[in-house]
């Protein structure tokens, strides 16, 4: 009889562990990811005007992309300062937008599309695209679970103990998402 | 083909995968347990003799032991494998990077084998010691949404701790070949012992010698059987990173149409590429029953797969 008491103690002790353990580290990685999609944006602050220095010869006509892209860096500018998320999620998509048109100017112009600097930068810049996108698909999915869990008994009963509030989740259109040309 | 949402795809692989691995070990139990027993019967000892057992998981044991602990850098210098670097190897640094914080583990090492036959892998203990190897092959035939696939698939792999799961089936493999090996050797060679243990006996002597020459086949088809159902858990773990089934279709049907074989791969490494780098295909019912000795399932088969999650 003692066995059994003992064994079914532990077993609740190990599930309120794991529990504790999935709010825990749920938290922790979306501060990350969120940390993240700072990150990148900052890398995208320094490498825009880049962009805009070495391609201003080729773009003068293409006045829509570089107002385009001197919004998205301003948009990208205010949410760092704000440290506003959904901010920060937003315009990590606005820049998003742009790239792809910036690849179609690239690919029409044979001068363009041979030089290596521009090359370069626009794979950085897709590559933080890129990584904006998948950060902000963990929390969003990250703070789905989070909440889902904190509301669904029985683990609601350890959310409770630890008085967790619900997470605000990211509102985002995926249609907006940039994806790579085949 | 009724579409699938790559949740419940998901789900079904898991379980379809833990009952092979279940059957798995439940198999290798029983031949483990007729042919000691049947061991004992031969040299004349009572019921029960776990000496050989003993001896059988340590010689098993440290053999993938040491392969399992030491996979990644075995693998490595078998495959004559450099580091990648940023510069070099943008598209494959960034894509690893990128679906690393994706599935929430750290970046894995990253290696490139400067082979032309589009391939990759991955290996390592844990998620912690992690290699991802590609061959320039693939990192130029492939564009970023492609590579996006396959990485994922590699990364499914080592969340999923496959490679600590194909070690520990790969030392019970090895102990019943061993165990089938000792028992056919002495029962051709061996002592009879003079005392006779009456009907029970007999049985056993007759299960121990049809365990001892199908158990170790047995366990190796089975081992196959893990081995492709991992491979269908990958995918469709990748596509639940990626969202972009696509992106894996293209690549699965890149890698398959390219004829080159991937010279640095061999027999003990085959089972950690995407696609099985043995190439060349045989159809019929001689292609089915070679189909079960294959560490991959057929690349159609996981296409249709992936399609039906688009």
């Amino acid at each position: 009889m003692m066995y059994v008491i003992v064994a079914i103690l532990g077993v609740i002790l190990f599930w309120l562990i794991s529990t504790y353990n999935f709010f825990v580290s749920s938290k922790a990685r979306i501060k990350a990811s969120i940390q993240e999609i700072g990150n990148q944006l900052k890398r995208q602050f320094d490498l825009i005007p880049n962009l805009e220095e070495s391609a201003k010869g080729y773009l003068k006509h293409e006045k829509g992309i570089f107002e385009a892209l001197t919004d998205a860096r301003k948009a990208i500018s205010g949410a760092i300062k704000s440290g506003d998320v959904q901010k920060m999620s937003d315009a990590g998509s606005k820049l998003s937008q742009v790239l792809p048109q910036i690849q179609v100017v690239v690919e029409s112009n044979p001068e363009l599309k041979a030089s290596e600097v521009i090359g370069k930068l626009m794979d950085e810049l897709r590559d933080t695209a890129d990584k904006v996108m998948y950060a902000r698909r963990l929390v969003i999915d990250l703070t789905a679970d989070f909440n889902v869990k904190r509301v669904e008994f029985p683990t609601s009963l350890v959310a409770g103990m630890f008085k967790y509030d619900e997470l605000p989740g990211l509102i985002t259109s995926e249609k907006g998402e940039y994806k790579v040309k085949l | 083909m009724t579409m699938v949402n790559i949740y419940e795809a998901q789900r079904a692989n898991k379980i379809k995968s833990t009952i092979i691995v279940a059957g798995f070990f439940v198999f290798v139990t029983a031949a483990v347990y007729i042919l000691v027993q049947a061991t004992s019967v031969y040299l004349g000892y009572e019921f029960g003799g776990l000496g050989f057992m003993g001896i059988a998981l340590i010689i098993s044991g440290i053999s993938s032991y040491v392969g399992y602990y030491y996979s990644d850098r075995i693998v490595l210098s078998i495959s004559k494998a450099r580091e990648a670097d940023r510069k070099k190897d943008f598209n494959f640094y960034t894509v690893s990077e990128n679906l690393a914080i994706a599935s929430g583990i750290a970046k894995p090492k990253l290696y490139v084998i400067e082979d032309s036959a589009p391939n990759a892998f991955a290996t390592g203990r844990d998620p912690e010691h992690a290699v991802v190897c590609a061959t320039i092959g693939l990192l130029n035939k492939l564009n970023r949404t492609e590579l996006e696939g396959v990485i994922a698939h590699e990364l499914c792999h080592i969340k999923n701790y496959d490679t600590r799961l194909m070690s520990v089936v790969s030392v019970l493999v090895g102990i019943v070949a061993l165990l089938g090996d000792w028992f056919l050797r002495i029962s051709f060679h061996g002592r009879r012992s003079d005392n006779d243990k009456g009907q029970l006996g007999a049985i056993l002597l007759i299960l121990g010698l049809v365990f001892a020459i199908l158990s170790p086949i047995i366990a190796q088809l089975i081992q196959f059987a893990v081995s492709r159902r991992r491979e269908f858990v990958a995918d469709a773990g990748s596509v639940s990173i990626t969202k972009q089934p696509q992106g894996l279709i293209a690549a699965l049907e890149k890698i398959s149409s390219d004829t080159e074989a991937l010279e640095v791969a061999n027999k003990a490494t085959a089972h950690l590429f995407i696609v099985s780098p043995f190439k060349g295909k045989i159809k019929g019912a001689v292609g089915r029953f070679a189909g079960l000795f294959n560490t991959h399932p057929p690349v159609n088969e996981r296409i249709r797969t992936l399609r039906s999650m688009l």
